[in-house]
């Protein structure tokens, strides 16, 4: 790496680029590898080792400083960044930090980001679920965005193949609407997750309650092992990094596995400025890159190049990248870019007790989380007066209860006698949100970042459908948690921003007519065919499944197409 | 355990926000413990020492000061606080030594231990109790803030989550259905 010699242009030009090394651009830079392409991987922020560089992974609570809390003055610099979920002592240094990487809320929305090797694939939830097409047929059953130029049947065998490899667990419960996928042993539901499960079974039409379907090693086969990747111990301290390599993230495998080709170069501190676009060949030529330390600009040169920037980012390339062919950013004749991004919608909560199945607890600790809900509302028809639907988490636990009553012996007394508190239950709302023109991203027409990129401007908000399927989500789940007999059954809604689900998408969205969108079948640009975009910017609608999977899936079938192309 | 020991453990743990101090009971009015908002002289700070050692005094297992409780104490206020927490907190605590004053006609510090006990005692009781008024005070409010923070700080340690309960780094396993009376009998 250290040795980089730019002088020469020879030695700066690959066969392909792939610009960001996390869920979709290490998926791209692993199959770009095996088949034997010379391949520049970039991405903007430090270099994460496996293990290496996981600082926090083997520390005790006691270890840190603040014991887990993270501290006032990093809070009040932090507003938006410390509101996500695994944003703690043990894992900040995964996370940018809000002065790091300003961008302008034209609406309030919470961009949480991961710079480093490995992006955020280091900090997801893990939790993997394929499209249907109940989902592909949405926006042309329901008349929104744009026709998917691309079904079930096309992306099938590549969800098998990304499966495979990283390491999927789940049942085969042969649901039409969630479809079965090449999976290691679920992590079982407990007692009261299996009676939800059997009484939403028993009451209710097309509605279940799974093993929630998770990118961890139950059963580890030997692909896992090749990858130094050994079986998940269920410490559920995922967002520090595995040791164990027991969940999959680009860190403990795509990158080392592509890499260990011996056809990737991995550039990190380079933050693309621009992809740069030749008018007589009609095609991409290379990327610009500033070396985010030394702020030197370097043009690296390649026959194909992947975008997998992350979503927003990967808008904010093309959009930078502008040309008298493309004024308006690359390949955007449609003048779609940077429209129609959508998000999920995570804003509700329900909470409930249950009074029974005392004899039973759980021990040690699911990785899964627990139970998983697919969406059930308008999959057949349309029944609702919104649009779309939303998926569930679904789980039950028990815990460890202490009293900190009195002072002196009476204090150490209460909290090692422990007993053990009743069922509680809980579930959470992923509803589908509708792309539409008015959510978008642009770039600030007079704002720079410190290597003189335009910051990106975001306006994205909630709608009418958004509401009404929020309460459709709390009143459904009231009724199926009543009528499970849950007790004390407590609903909440808050107002976050979106954003903070972190499942942005859209953008660069897919369609058959290059007039409406901006990507082919193929994840090529319509009028840049050299140029592949494979991760959430691709997406034309986001149905309501966690969309890592199918930025993995869209990502190795993009390269098998650009390969085949290659060979023409 | 050796208390010398431990509180130097704590340190390094602590890192550099607490400087370590020759002898924790210097009663010349000079803090020991380095903080970068909170400003506390001695006599104060003896008083969240004391009052955590109250809390969690040395018996036949360690006590707050043996485990460098205090000083997380401090660190987590400072650190973790902010400036509104912070503010009630000094208050709080300068209502809680004129309480005692009152009370006692002496201060926290000069109490005996069994004084002391006594009247966390009472905050904890007059807390419990709905029609009392006084547990909205500030004084309260300083009492349960170092306890939250005791409590926390102990049941985090090193020493508790080896030596009181088992805490596992690495579960290894899960058991969907694991029977309650296995898990008693473990």
């Amino acid at each position: 790496m250290a040795n980089f010699n730019i002088d020469s242009k020879s030695e700066r030009t690959f066969d392909a680029i792939v610009i960001g090394s996390g869920m979709s651009g290490g998926w791209a830079a692993k199959e770009l590898g095996d088949k034997g392409l010379k391949t520049l991987v970039l991405e903007r922020g430090r270099d994460v080792k496996h293990n290496k560089d996981y600082p926090t992974t083997n520390m005790y609570p006691w270890e840190f400083a603040h014991h887990g809390q993270v501290t006032a003055e990093i809070r009040e610099a932090n507003p938006i960044v410390n509101r996500c979920y695994a944003f703690g002592e043990d894992a900040m240094h995964f996370f940018v930090k809000d002065k790091e990487h300003p961008y302008v809320q034209e609406k309030p929305f919470d961009w949480i980001r991961g710079y480093q090797v490995g992006g955020k694939s280091l900090l997801w939830a893990r939790q993997t679920q394929r499209w249907s097409d109940f989902d592909f047929d949405g926006p042309a059953r329901d008349g929104f965005a744009v026709d998917w130029p691309i079904r079930y049947k096309d992306i099938a065998p590549w969800y098998s193949h990304i499966e495979k490899f990283a390491g999927i667990s789940g049942n085969l419960d042969g649901i039409a609407e969630l479809p079965d996928g090449e999976f290691l042993p679920a992590f079982p539901l407990n007692a009261v997750e299996q009676r939800f499960s059997k009484h939403v079974k028993q009451h209710y039409q097309n509605r279940h309650v799974i093993s929630a379907r998770c990118a961890h090693l139950s059963k580890p086969n030997q692909i896992h092992f090749d990858q130094g990747r050994a079986q998940c111990q269920k410490r559920t301290l995922c967002q520090r990094g595995c040791p164990f390599g027991g969940y999959f993230s680009a860190n403990s495998s795509t990158i080392p596995w592509a890499l260990k080709s011996g056809h990737v170069t991995l550039r990190p501190f380079s933050v693309v400025e621009s992809i740069m676009y030749d008018e007589k060949l009609g095609k991409a030529t290379g990327v610009r890159v500033i070396d985010t330390n030394t702020k030197e600009a370097i043009e690296y040169y390649a026959d194909v190049i992947f975008l997998n920037a992350a979503a927003l980012n990967s808008n904010l390339v093309l959009l930078n990248s502008t040309s008298s062919r493309f004024p308006n950013g690359l390949g955007n004749d449609s003048g779609t870019l940077g429209k129609y991004v959508a998000f999920h919608n995570y804003s509700a909560h329900i909470n409930a007790e249950w009074d029974g199945d005392k004899e039973w607890t759980t021990d040690g600790r699911n990785p899964a989380g627990g139970g998983y809900i697919p969406r059930f509302r308008n999959v057949y028809k349309q029944e609702t007066d919104f649009l779309r639907g939303y998926a569930a988490g679904f789980s039950a636990y028990r815990y460890r209860e202490t009293s900190s009553d009195g002072v002196g012996e009476d204090l150490k007394k209460n909290l090692v006698n422990d007993s053990l508190s009743g069922w509680k239950v809980g579930s959470h709302m992923m509803g589908e949100t509708i792309p539409k023109k008015s959510n978008y991203v642009a770039l600030d027409k007079s704002q720079k970042d410190q290597w003189g990129i335009p910051l990106l401007k975001i306006a994205v908000e909630y709608d009418d459908n958004d509401a009404k399927m929020k309460k459709d989500y709390v009143e459904q789940m009231t009724e199926m948690f009543t009528s499970a007999g849950f007790t004390n059954i407590k609903a909440s809604t808050d107002n976050r921003a979106p954003g903070l689900d972190i499942h942005e998408m859209g953008g660069v969205r897919m369609g058959n007519d290059p007039k409406t969108s901006m990507l082919d079948k193929w994840h090529r640009l319509h009028a840049c065919q050299n140029v592949y975009v494979t991760d959430g910017a691709s997406m034309t609608s986001t149905s309501c499944q966690n969309p890592s999977l199918t930025y993995m899936a869209f990502a190795a079938r993009a390269v098998d197409h650009a390969v085949s192309e290659s060979k023409k | 355990m050796n208390r010398r020991i431990a509180i130097r453990n704590m340190a390094l743990i602590l890192g550099s926000a607490a400087v370590l101090p020759s002898c924790l009971h210097d009663n010349k009015g000079k803090p020991v413990v380095e903080l970068k908002y909170l400003k506390l002289n001695g006599e104060q700070e003896n008083l969240v020492s004391n009052l955590a050692e109250t809390i969690l005094p040395k018996t036949n297992t360690p006590g707050a000061k043996d485990l460098g409780i205090n000083l997380f104490v401090f660190k987590m206020i400072d650190d973790c606080f902010d400036q509104k927490g912070q503010d009630e907190f000094m208050a709080g605590l300068k209502e809680f030594g004129d309480v005692v004053d009152k009370k006692y006609g002496k201060s926290f510090n000069e109490l005996t231990a069994a004084e002391r006990t006594a009247f966390a005692n009472d905050i904890e009781k007059q807390s419990k109790d709905p029609n009392n008024k006084d547990k909205d005070a500030k004084a309260t409010g300083f009492y349960w803030t170092v306890k939250g923070q005791t409590v926390f700080g102990y049941t985090t340690s090193k020493y508790f989550m080896t030596e009181q309960i088992i805490y596992e780094l690495v579960p290894g396993r899960y058991n969907a259905m694991f029977p309650v009376k296995k898990k008693a009998a473990v």
